[in-house]
């Protein structure tokens, strides 16, 4: 069991007060994302199909019922938040048709801009590392982020194997061409208020 | 002027078998129509019934015994009512037979109670209904029941049979936003059935809710849970694979918030009640008031009559069990006598 | 037909055989693939996860190429890609506020006309099985297939608006049409494990491993994808899959499109067949097909 579920265990036990919940973040949802959690049948079909359920600490259900109950910090520091793979088998198989990923995505861009900490910080390193190619070029060469990825974690040889046979094959491309009006692309993060340290 | 007055039932089920039999013992000319060249409906199909345990076709036989005796009551089998035309105190109907005989008769009432179908599951995907063997919907599974009673001794038993409720129901995205009302109480049926056939089938029941708003149908349900060990297991499963020749479920049991997997070797449907589409073509000859689904709908505190001269019973206006059928009919029935009373 | 030809950095990078056996495919139906000029990556994962308005911005700016080219339809053979742009489509054209935020950042009107489809969408929806099949001169007799659609290629309905998003029969069909045999099998449209290849290579191989199981239980002879990831993942991380679960699967992961052009005459040097990982090479030749 991770660490975070530890944590979330030891203060699971308390009785929660729900005489006035905290609407706001179901109220955000509803006006930016147009998603209804009210609509949620509470029926766990998103669960029993998550293609992750079995890691999360917390299942997509509970995920929408924490919202409910205004739970809001507990979910910026949620483990599902990244291990999620969006793969929109919740989205696809809920009957009340909510955007569950969706949610999550929501969640976790509201998380990072709160400052809360990743469970998992090689999972945010490897989004950020990957947006920063598309910054600096305008697309993504699948083998400089790898050998970034590696080594910014210090991990030098993760993977070599894996690399060896797949130079052998040709397909390990080192340098990959930038776009010409980088400058569109660039305009789209400068105006962006998320904060990303690479 | 007190002219010979005939009423037009349209459906042999057991909504239509009631109006019928009203209409005829109060002395009034009664044609009534079905389809298929048995009458009963959908209850004829059925193996037993709650909440009494009763065998339908005990039911059926005392109804169509009782239409028989009347004389009043002309029956038409293999016949459906193929065009209507309304004049100023009547409908001009022509009848079409299997054999391809026309009939064109007049009536001066009509009863729609042309029943329900169930909603198609393959629109269920990540069930397998259509794809994968062994998935079926309750009125197959009602088939198979009977078939299970009648050659015990020669029939392996399934080691685990699951029930999954609202397939199609309470669904805004692939089905219907409504509940289909009497799925809740025919899964526990069904379910408490197998395992008076075979105790040691596991019985799974896969609920949301499970809706037991009736007389004796809490008692009902709870006996099953509890006297006859089917499990229920809180979960609007998610998915099916087959896994050897199984079938591996994945649901959440949600009482415990945690993700769960059972193998099942047969999995039942309690799929969507849906308007029959003898009920769509009827709702249109007869200008039926229709709701958003199709089903028959009322005119403003009158509870049984959808037009001028038309009422309806049964399924036809939405789901409904047995006794509620009988009811309704027994209202339509006295909605077209009091009707056929007043003076002109 | 002109279509605009969206491949995306994996086509470009380590799928270049999928780019290459896609664009052959094309041409010889009769398909005129045309790159968008300087089309940048639509985000992948790492957009949509961190900043949703960056991904609907940058599939913004493709569209809108797509525009200014005078198409009105782009195809993407990467379901990843196809996923995030018609995800940006479907975003500028149901919510204005998004359209709105979009329009400020790639200066233009939101891009809402181009249609957005999967290079196996566009085959099947707009040239249709019979043509495929009337290309045919080497019939794929004899070979056992899991068509394997991963989750991003049908999944959500009411976005993509293609196939059946749980039991899907386009990728069946079309190999059908090609001449081969196809099983059934019950995850032949759930997630490999996706963008996580690198960052929690853990639940690729869960996943993964969930998928090369069910195939190889179904007794496919070959997996057949229409994604660079399920592609990688399921050929890249199989050997591990193996000595974690103490089995064998002795299943190439083939792209389609390879598949079709075989079918079509092509040689597998033309098709980039002994780029995949396991080559299919073998399996080829046991069923006399190369």
């Amino acid at each position: 069991m991770p660490d975070s579920t530890k944590q979330v265990t030891q203060s699971y036990y308390k009785t929660y007060k729900l005489d006035n919940i905290d609407d706001s973040l179901k109220l955000e949802l509803k006006e930016k994302c147009g998603i209804d959690i009210e609509t949620c049948l509470e029926c766990g079909k998103c669960t029993g199909g998550c293609s992750n359920t079995h890691i999360f600490d917390f299942t997509p259900r509970k995920i929408v019922q924490l919202i409910k109950m205004g739970q809001e910090t507990r979910l910026y520091h949620l483990d599902a938040l990244w291990t999620c793979v969006s793969c929109q088998l919740c989205v696809d198989r809920c009957p009340a048709g909510i955007d569950i990923a969706r949610i999550i995505d929501f969640v976790r861009e509201k998380a990072i801009k709160r400052g809360a900490e990743p469970t998992r910080s090689n999972v945010k390193m490897f989004h950020e590392l990957m947006l920063d190619e598309i910054n600096k070029t305008g697309r993504v060469g699948e083998t400089v982020l790898m050998i970034k990825f590696n080594l910014k974690r210090g991990l030098y040889f993760e993977n070599a194997d894996l690399g060896r046979k797949l130079f052998f094959k040709g397909k390990l491309k080192l340098f990959i061409p930038g776009i010409k009006n980088i400058g569109q692309v660039r305009r789209m993060f400068n105006s962006n208020p998320v904060q990303r340290e690479v | 002027m007190d002219s010979v007055k005939t009423a037009l039932v349209i459906g042999g089920g057991l909504a239509g078998l009631e109006a019928a039999i009203k209409i005829g013992q109060a002395g009034h000319k009664t044609i009534l129509v079905e389809k298929e060249a048995a009458l009963g409906g959908n209850v004829a199909k059925l193996f037993s019934s709650f909440p009494r345990w009763e065998n339908p076709v005990d039911l059926l036989e005392y109804k169509i015994n009782k239409l028989k005796e009347c004389s009043l009551i002309s029956v038409m089998t293999g016949t459906t009512v193929k065009f209507a035309q309304k004049r100023d105190k009547s409908y001009s109907v022509e009848l079409l037979s299997t054999t391809g005989t026309k009939n064109k008769i007049e009536v001066d009432a009509v009863v729609i109670a042309t029943g329900f179908e169930l909603f198609d599951a393959s629109v269920y995907g990540e069930y397998g209904y259509g794809s994968f063997d062994n998935v079926m919907d309750s009125l197959q599974f009602e088939a198979k029941l009977k078939e299970w009673s009648e050659n015990k001794e020669n029939i392996s038993p399934p080691k685990s049979v699951a029930f999954f409720k609202c397939v199609g129901s309470r669904d805004r995205s692939k089905g219907f936003p409504y509940c289909s009302k009497v799925c809740c109480m025919y899964t526990a049926k069904q379910a408490g059935l197998v395992k008076d056939l075979f105790p040691d089938t596991r019985c799974f029941v896969f609920y949301m809710d499970y809706r037991a708003a009736g007389k004796e149908y809490e008692e009902f349900t709870r006996s099953v849970i509890e006297q006859k060990h089917v499990r229920y297991v809180r979960g609007r499963p998610s998915k099916v694979l087959p896994e050897d020749g199984r079938l591996l479920i994945r649901a959440e049991d949600t009482l415990m918030g945690v993700p769960i997997e059972i193998t099942a070797d047969m999995i039942v449907l309690a799929s969507a009640v849906v308007p029959s589409h003898g009920t769509k073509e009827m709702s249109k000859l007869f200008n039926a008031k229709i709701d958003q689904y199709g089903f028959i709908d009322h005119e403003d505190f009158n509870p049984v009559k959808t037009g001028d001269r038309v009422f309806y019973a049964g399924a036809c206006g939405f789901a409904v069990e047995n006794l509620g059928a009988m009811h309704q009919g027994a209202a339509a029935a006295a909605e077209v006598i009091s009707l056929f009373n007043q003076v002109d | 037909m002109n279509v605009a030809y969206f491949p995306g950095c994996s086509l470009h990078g380590m799928a270049s055989e999928y780019d290459l056996s896609a664009r052959l495919v094309c041409k010889h139906l009769g398909i005129n693939l045309q790159e968008i000029e300087d089309w940048n990556c639509c985000g992948a994962t790492a957009a949509h996860s961190l900043d949703h308005l960056l991904n609907v911005a940058l599939g913004a700016r493709n569209l809108n190429i797509v525009k200014e080219m005078h198409l009105d339809r782009v195809t993407a053979p990467c379901a990843g890609c196809f996923n995030r742009l018609k995800t940006a489509s479907y975003e500028m054209r149901h919510n204005p506020r998004v359209a709105a935020e979009v329009e400020k950042l790639i200066i233009a009107p939101a891009p809402v006309e181009p249609e957005v489809t999967n290079l196996l969408q566009l085959l099947i929806e707009i040239k249709g099985i019979e043509a495929i099949a009337r290309q045919v001169v080497k019939p794929l007799k004899g070979l056992k297939l899991a068509a394997y659609y991963g989750c991003l290629l049908t999944r959500p309905t009411k976005v993509v608006e293609f196939d059946a998003s749980e039991q899907p029969i386009s990728l069946d069909l079309l190999l059908n049409a090609l001449g081969a045999e196809t099983v059934i099998w019950g995850h032949k449209a759930e997630c490999c494990g996706g963008g996580y290849a690198a960052s929690e290579t853990n639940i690729v191989l869960d996943l993964g491993g969930q998928v090369l199981d069910s195939a190889h239980a179904a007794g496919a002879e070959a997996i057949v994808v229409a994604c660079p990831m399920c592609q990688i993942n399921l050929d890249s991380r199989r050997g591990k899959i193996e000595a974690d679960r103490g089995k064998k699967y002795d299943m190439p992961i083939i792209y389609f499109t390879q598949l079709m052009g075989l079918a079509y005459g092509y040689s597998p040097r033309q098709l980039g067949l002994s780029k995949l990982l396991l080559n299919p090479i073998t399996l080829l030749k046991s069923k006399e097909l190369v």
